[in-house]
């Protein structure tokens, strides 16, 4: 039997030269010098002159990655946080459960091999060291669409791809209620479910990717593999009011929700958990030009931006969203530790925060976001206007610590074409939804109120959900309240670029054909002293303000 | 008529029923269409010489059957049920009853009658709406307790097939205007029904629902589908659990219906 190294030297992380604080240039202000500024739109760009004294916040540039990745995963796995070696929690006759995060991160798809692939490889050559046969391996998508067998395979990798698929790797299903258990209730009385091959599996190995502070620690596992019956209990409106912001744990109400139910789980199964962060190298040497400020663009980013544009705009609408999707980003891994759930996270966060937090200081009358072609729940899908909506006010807007980055009442100025086009395979309650509910109402507790148990409970749905490759029934839902503490903070929201107004009307918002309509729309009512801010992203970037 | 079905129900008027679900037969809740069905029929009708005449007769025909499956469905019923001219109609239900038990049920898609049977538990009534004919529908309809369904039914001559199809031949429009009419019959809401259907041919009688869902659509109806954001269903033998060595008692299960149709 092959044993670990007896000696391993200690890896320290990557130097890292971009400390939060020393970074140039990440928040600059327009003036008349000023170049245009590139804003994401859907799945092209635009490419705007911004008002003077506009201030504009980048991505700080990626940290350095680790040298070797998967020296740093074995030394994770050999040197956990509060937790023994992996391998000394084993022995042949246990049972063990590898739970991975699903195609919603990292954003875009990383390049091969995926993050998870190295640490699976690992892990699942450590518990065949140690005579462990009875693994199962579980996408965890919680409501999220089943991934596609090539998604798992280009996921997981070929070794651990043909090992173990399709009996012993396969994607969590929430609505097989032989296949769920409820381990008990937290002291907020939300009742916890889990899959029971995990709850009945004598350890737990999570292998997670952070690409936002929102994601890991116990949302893992107590989100990741349960159902509707315990999702509903932080997927609410209520709690994701009192969330300020998602990306800042210690002040989000699903956070605290999620780590309630996280307790109950580890109190009743052994969690090994193992995390790892990336950096914000989101485009390779082609398309790095969108990383940069643009008042620093030399002609061979312009060339290649006019280029870039040239090419996006001349491709039909279908073929463009192919090639997006066939992008896959060289992010590289900052970090990765193992160990015991709420250790090994605050091990993550610091690092990602050390990756995405500028500091800013004060709030602004307006705040431009350009929404990317891209979010969590449409990987090789449709960005519907619902989605839109959540990509928009729920995670660009939260995209903040402390306040967010528009006043209360303020205007927020959304850039995306908002056409009404649905994936009916993988969103078909989305488009029910979007025709029938929004249609009556916007109110997020009304809707939670009158449709929700309707979709939860749909057999299509759930049909669609469990065999096809659908969201679940309620997910449109949780895409709405997601954007719900926005909702109730902004005054009002444009659609800039929107090509059906009618659209923008269904979702509440105001319609301006131009980013220029749209700023002469709000600063026509918050007078034109009205200061502006435009987040400029991807790469991602998480705005400290003062 | 050529449509089978229970009388209307008492609900009061404008009290609208809960709602129901309609569901097309061949290639949706079965991967069988009405070929399988002729042939079977035809294969088991007695006297050897008659088995060979009649399947002469259906293969000859088959140009003709092509043809008409690509002008028009009403067509093709038309054409296959002419080889059943002259079969006697005990002998009709005789068989229907045998391929529902020998062969129908057994290709039923174990997911599409779980389906069926969760939209009955949220309020959705089953109807079946389909092509085929009445003789095979109806011990199906008993075996899986769905009370109302519109099928299509032969002109019986001194108790013998005539070959024809009796008025109106369900399939494409017939099929809408049945769903119309059978709700306001019952007093149903049809922009709160659902409606199932896997053939291009059926779009008129999914656009006539609210709730219309394409189920292993052809080429022609997952194009239209898309184009009209409905929902796209997938029921397939291969990828249901177990499905391959599950017996039609045992989809009847799902159901929970015993095979003599007892609940």
């Amino acid at each position: 039997m092959a044993r670990p190294e007896a000696k391993l030297k200690e890896l320290k992380p990557a130097d890292l030269k971009h400390q939060v604080g020393a970074r140039r240039d990440l928040v600059v202000t327009v003036n008349r010098r000023s170049e245009n500024r590139l804003i994401a739109y859907g799945d092209e760009y635009l490419y705007e002159k911004l008002p003077i004294g506009t201030r504009v916040i980048y991505a700080p540039p990626p940290l350095d990655e680790l040298p070797d990745p998967d020296q740093a995963i074995r030394y994770a796995l050999l040197r956990p946080e509060n937790a023994d070696p992996l391998f000394a929690q084993l022995n042949p006759n246990m049972r063990v459960t590898i739970a991975i995060d699903d195609i919603s991160l990292p954003l875009p798809q990383m390049r091969r091999p995926d993050i998870r692939e190295r640490i699976l490889n690992q892990v699942v050559q450590t518990l065949a060291d140690y005579g462990v046969d009875d693994v199962h391996l579980i996408v965890a998508t919680a409501l999220h669409r089943r991934m596609t067998e090539a998604e798992i395979r280009r996921m997981v990798g070929e070794k651990v791809f043909k090992q173990f698929w399709p009996d012993r790797l396969y994607n969590f299903d929430g609505e097989n209620k032989s296949e769920l258990v409820m381990l008990g209730k937290t002291d907020h009385n939300e009742d916890v479910w889990l899959s029971r091959r995990t709850a009945e599996s004598d350890l737990v190995i999570y292998v997670n990717i952070n690409l936002v502070p929102m994601d890991g620690g116990h949302k893992s596992v107590a989100v990741g593999l349960a159902p509707y019956q315990s999702l509903r209990h932080h997927h609410n409106a209520a709690t994701l009011r009192d969330s300020h912001s998602y990306m800042d744990p210690t002040r989000s109400g699903m956070h605290r929700s999620t780590n309630r139910m996280g307790r109950i789980v580890n109190e009743h199964l052994r969690v090994f958990t193992v995390e790892s962060a990336v950096n914000t190298r989101m485009f390779g040497p082609t398309l790095d030009f969108l990383h940069k400020n643009e008042d620093r663009f030399t002609d061979w980013d312009r060339t290649r931006l006019k280029g870039f544009r040239w090419a996006l705009g001349n491709m039909t609408n279908d073929f463009r969203r192919q090639v997006m999707y066939n992008y896959s980003s060289p992010y590289g891994m900052t970090g990765v530790w193992a160990g015991e759930t709420e250790a090994v996270h605050q091990k993550a966060l610091a690092r990602v925060f050390q990756q995405y937090a500028v500091p800013v200081k004060g709030q602004s009358d307006i705040l431009i976001l350009g929404v990317p072609f891209i979010c969590p729940y449409n990987v090789n899908s449709i960005m519907n206007p619902v989605l839109v909506q959540c990509t928009g006010l729920g995670y660009l807007f939260n995209m903040y610590r402390g306040k967010p980055l528009v006043r209360e009442g303020g205007t927020v100025i959304l850039c995306h074409p908002l056409r009404d086009e649905f994936h009916p395979e993988h969103h078909p309650s989305y488009i029910e939804f979007f025709h029938r509910c929004l249609a009556e109402t916007t109110e997020a507790t009304e809707l939670e109120k009158q449709f929700e148990e309707e979709f939860a409970r749909n057999p299509t749905y759930i049909h669609m959900y469990r065999y096809g490759h659908a969201y679940h029934g309620v997910h449109p839902f949780y895409m709405w309240y997601w954007g719900e503490p926005a909702r109730q903070h902004v005054g009002r929201v444009i659609a800039a670029g929107c090509e059906e107004p009618e659209v923008a009307a269904r979702l509440g918002w105001d319609a301006a054909d131009t980013l220029d309509q749209a700023i002469a729309m709000a600063t026509s009512e918050l007078g034109r002293s009205a200061t502006i801010t435009y987040l400029h992203l991807p790469p991602i970037v998480i705005a400290d303000v003062e | 008529m050529s449509v089978s079905g229970s009388k209307p129900s008492r609900n009061g008027r404008g009290k609208p029923a809960p709602g129901a679900a309609f569901y097309d037969l061949d290639g949706t809740l079965a991967d069988l269409n009405l070929v399988h069905a002729a042939l079977f029929i035809l294969t088991n009708l007695g006297e050897w010489h008659r088995r060979i005449s009649s399947i002469a007769t259906l293969a000859a025909s088959a140009p003709r059957l092509y043809l008409a499956e690509r002008k028009d469905r009403r067509l093709l019923n038309q054409v296959l049920f002419e080889c059943l001219k002259g079969v006697s109609v005990d002998r009709l239900v005789e068989l229907g009853q045998e391929y529902c038990d020998r062969v129908l049920i057994k290709h039923l898609y174990p997911s599409a009658i779980e389906l069926v049977e969760a939209n009955r538990k949220i309020g959705l009534e089953p109807i079946l709406v389909t092509g085929s004919p009445d003789f095979i529908v109806a011990p199906l309809c008993r075996q899986l307790e769905i009370r109302d369904f519109a099928a299509n039914r032969l002109i019986v001559s001194h108790a013998r097939a005539t070959g024809r199809l009796a008025q109106p031949v369900m399939a494409a429009d017939e099929k809408a205007q049945w769903c119309v009419s059978f709700a306001t019959q019952h007093n149903l809401d049809l922009r709160r029904c659902w409606g199932y259907a896997d053939s291009y041919y059926d779009l008129p009688f999914l656009i006539a629902l609210g709730h219309p869902v394409a189920v292993n659509p052809d080429r022609k109806l997952r194009a239209a589908a898309t184009s009209r954001q409905w929902p796209i269903l997938r029921f397939d033998k291969s990828t249901d659990d177990e499905s391959d060595d599950r017996s039609g008692a045992a989809i009847l299960e799902l159901s929970g219906r015993s095979a003599d149709g007892a609940s």
